[in-house]
């Protein structure tokens, strides 16, 4: 292998990727439209139902039932507590009356105004409703001979959530290494198509030069933007390695496709045909970390399931090298196989 | 101009058509792109809390939690099933009630349910399902609410659903998509391979061209806007409005897609005009995505005269009245395209001779 050549067909690449107006404008303009749309998604998740109360009478119950999940806040009068409820300083504002305890004592029911505002989801007011009943059965002391066993499944993350804007941040990753590969794939094609592939050839550069510019050039492009939209997002801050490393066997896994995307295109309209394909299939996986539970074992047969999932579990959880290695070694050998498929396909159509 | 010959060549478009990367694109994205967004506004920022539920001996409980709003409850046959299920995220917690829990529950004896809480799940879904299993319980064993509740709504302002929101851009996309790239990339590729120069050495003309290839577009486009509202359950009301309103907004994506394929060369410029220029068609959706934008913002836009009628209809239960204005507008600037069409019809006659 010749590094010199190598070099100069990687500058000419380069040259050719950035003088095609399309993916000029979409590498950058898509890198700032992910940010956008990540900086965009909530930073924080909200874990607690907090409650305003206005009660001139004492509820011991009420106070006593403020644990996890459920904050309930004093309130000086019930008009403070309409005003609170429609600035959204609570989900919901429960007001009890003065006469309460004297009613419930006497076996009578009285009414408890509970305030929403008015984009209160109707699933959360029903909820809400819920909770007040139950403090009000623990007021009373009403009894309920059940025993519950809690058994937590998986980490317990209570207090420390991920945000949906971090659970974005596989999909977003997959998005970009994706969107580069239709780039390279593209100047593959249309030098395929050109015969300027074959013009090449015919100079002291090799097959094994070729490729390996190719390559560097798809790594390169994949890797470098997704590296720095994970910095600019505090995607690296955990796992700085994990995240570094998988990024770099992501791209040469997209290296690989674009490769085969190039023998099968033969322009840009091709390019993008196939690219969708590949798209919607990488993108399967990180379904499963935006949306738990909605999909099964077979998503691990797609080679981006690798990707996402030690992205996910570094950046999100911190995982380490001990939990990620055999999703490493797994995106490492789609990658080599995917690549090595992508270079015999090419070759042929070189011939 | 032959109607016969745009008939041929109206035939031949339909036929390459799907061979064609946009032209599938065009059918396929809207629906995609308005299946996800259900998805994801229907799911990701959804807060409903989920239960799943193995009764071993049969309980009444499920049958009533499924009639709750404020969770979704699921129901598994065996443990290991609900297990699974609560290990990754499809319920928050999952119960085991015991056999002969509801003839436990109902003689006040002692009785033991075993829950499985997913470890991601929010403590305010923990919360919710914690009392909504001691209120199943409850009913169950026939006893009253203490007190009454009574649930006041503050304010008159009408919380919009984001799925609402988001309409007015998946319609825009479903019209504009098929409607304008079609007519535009069909010319380029004829112009790119030379085939328009050929075309009009028969008796075809150029005007048989750009009315072909607009009805293409034109009829994909109305294809795809209808398609777009029915899959969002938005064309119940006024369908006869709706659809003028969605001709009318077909025949501007159409007149828009054969200015720019007649002034455009290449696919790339297109894209590229179309990644800047794009912003002038998505404009007014933003409107409505943010309502603290004030509308007249939207109305500098020419799309926002086939939305707003859209919305009005489809969300706001609008009749002809409250349109009557912006189709007229509407009608107006298909008008103006027409003449824009014209001239570039005249100056590709030019470069094609």
């Amino acid at each position: 292998m010749n590094l010199r050549i190598i070099g100069a067909l990687i500058s000419k690449d380069f040259s050719l990727f950035f003088r095609n107006r399309f993916f000029a404008l979409m590498t950058p303009v898509g890198l700032i439209a992910y940010l956008v749309m990540y900086f965009m998604m909530p930073s924080s998740v909200n874990e607690s139902l907090r409650l305003g109360l206005y009660a001139p009478a004492t509820l011991p119950a009420f106070g006593q039932i403020q644990e996890e999940g459920l904050e309930i806040e004093a309130v000086g009068s019930e008009e403070a507590l309409r005003e609170a409820v429609t600035e959204g300083k609570y989900v919901a504002g429960v007001a009890i009356p003065a006469d309460i305890m004297e009613r419930l004592t006497q076996g009578q029911k009285p009414q408890i105004n509970v305030y929403f505002a008015s984009d209160t989801p109707g699933e959360l007011k029903d909820a809400v409703g819920l909770v007040v009943r139950e403090l009000a059965y623990a007021q009373i002391g009403q009894p309920l001979a059940i025993e519950v066993s809690e058994k937590i499944l998986g980490r317990d993350m209570l207090g420390m959530q991920i945000p949906p804007r971090d659970r974005l941040r596989p999909l977003l990753v997959v998005l970009l290494i994706m969107l580069e590969t239709l780039g390279l794939a593209t100047l593959i094609s249309e030098e395929v198509e050109r015969r300027t592939i074959q013009a090449l050839l015919v100079t002291p550069m090799t097959v094994k030069d070729l490729f390996a510019a190719k390559g560097t050039v798809g790594v390169i492009l994949a890797f470098g933007q997704a590296a720095l939209f994970m910095a600019i997002v505090g995607g690296i801050g955990r796992q700085p390695l994990i995240v570094l490393a998988v990024l770099m066997l992501g791209a040469v896994l997209v290296t690989g496709i674009g490769f085969l995307m190039a023998s099968l295109a033969k322009d840009m309209m091709s390019v993008m045909a196939w690219g969708v394909v590949a798209f919607v299939i990488l993108l399967i996986p990180s379904v499963s970390v935006l949306f738990p539970g909605t999909t099964t074992g077979w998503v691990k047969a797609i080679p981006s399931y690798y990707l996402v999932d030690t992205i996910h579990r570094a950046a999100n959880f911190g995982s380490g090298w001990g939990d990620v290695w055999p999703n490493l070694a797994m995106l490492m050998g789609f990658g080599l196989v995917i690549v090595w498929i992508g270079i015999m396909a090419l070759r042929r159509r070189f011939r | 101009m032959s109607l016969r010959r745009v008939g041929v060549l109206l035939g031949k478009e339909f036929v390459q058509g799907p061979k064609n990367f946009i032209f599938i694109w065009a059918l396929v994205a809207p629906i995609v792109i308005s299946l996800v967004v259900s998805l994801v506004f229907g799911t990701l920022f959804s807060e409903k809390a989920r239960l799943g539920v193995v009764a071993e001996g049969g309980s009444q409980l499920v049958a009533i939690a499924r009639g709750l709003p404020s969770v979704t409850t699921r129901e598994y046959s065996t443990v290991s099933e609900m297990k699974q299920a609560v290990e990754s995220g499809v319920v928050d917690i999952g119960i085991v009630l015991p056999l002969d829990f509801d003839s436990s529950v109902r003689q006040g004896e002692k009785t033991e349910v075993t829950a499985y809480i997913w470890g991601e799940s929010l403590a305010k879904s923990r919360t919710i399902l914690g009392v909504t299993i001691a209120n199943l319980a409850r009913e169950l064993a026939g006893q009253k609410a203490p007190v009454e509740i009574k649930s006041i709504t503050l304010g008159d302002e009408v919380s919009i659903p984001w799925n609402d929101r988001l309409l007015p851009f998946i319609v825009l996309m479903a019209v504009f998509l098929g409607g304008l790239f079609l007519p535009a990339t069909s010319l380029i590729n004829e112009k790119g391979k030379k085939t328009l120069q050929a075309l009009v050495v028969t008796p075809t003309t150029m005007g048989d061209v750009f009315l072909a290839k607009g009805l293409l577009g034109l009829i994909l486009s109305l294809f795809m806007g209808i398609m777009v509202l029915i899959l969002n359950q938005a064309f119940g009301a006024e369908p006869t409005l709706l659809l003028l309103v969605l001709v009318l907004g077909a025949t501007m994506a159409a007149e828009f897609g054969l200015v720019l394929g007649a002034l455009i060369k290449d696919f790339t410029t297109l894209f590229s005009t179309f990644k800047l220029g794009g912003i002038l068609l998505w404009a007014p959706a933003l409107v409505y995505l943010f309502p603290q934008i004030p509308e007249w913002v939207g109305k500098v836009f020419p799309t926002y005269y086939l939305i707003q009628p859209i919305v009005e209809i489809s969300q706001r239960g609008g009749g002809w009245p409250e349109i009557a204005t912006n189709v007229l507008i509407l009608v107006g600037l298909d008008l103006l395209l027409v003449g824009v069409v014209m001239l570039v019809l005249k100056r590709t006659k030019q470069h094609a001779v």
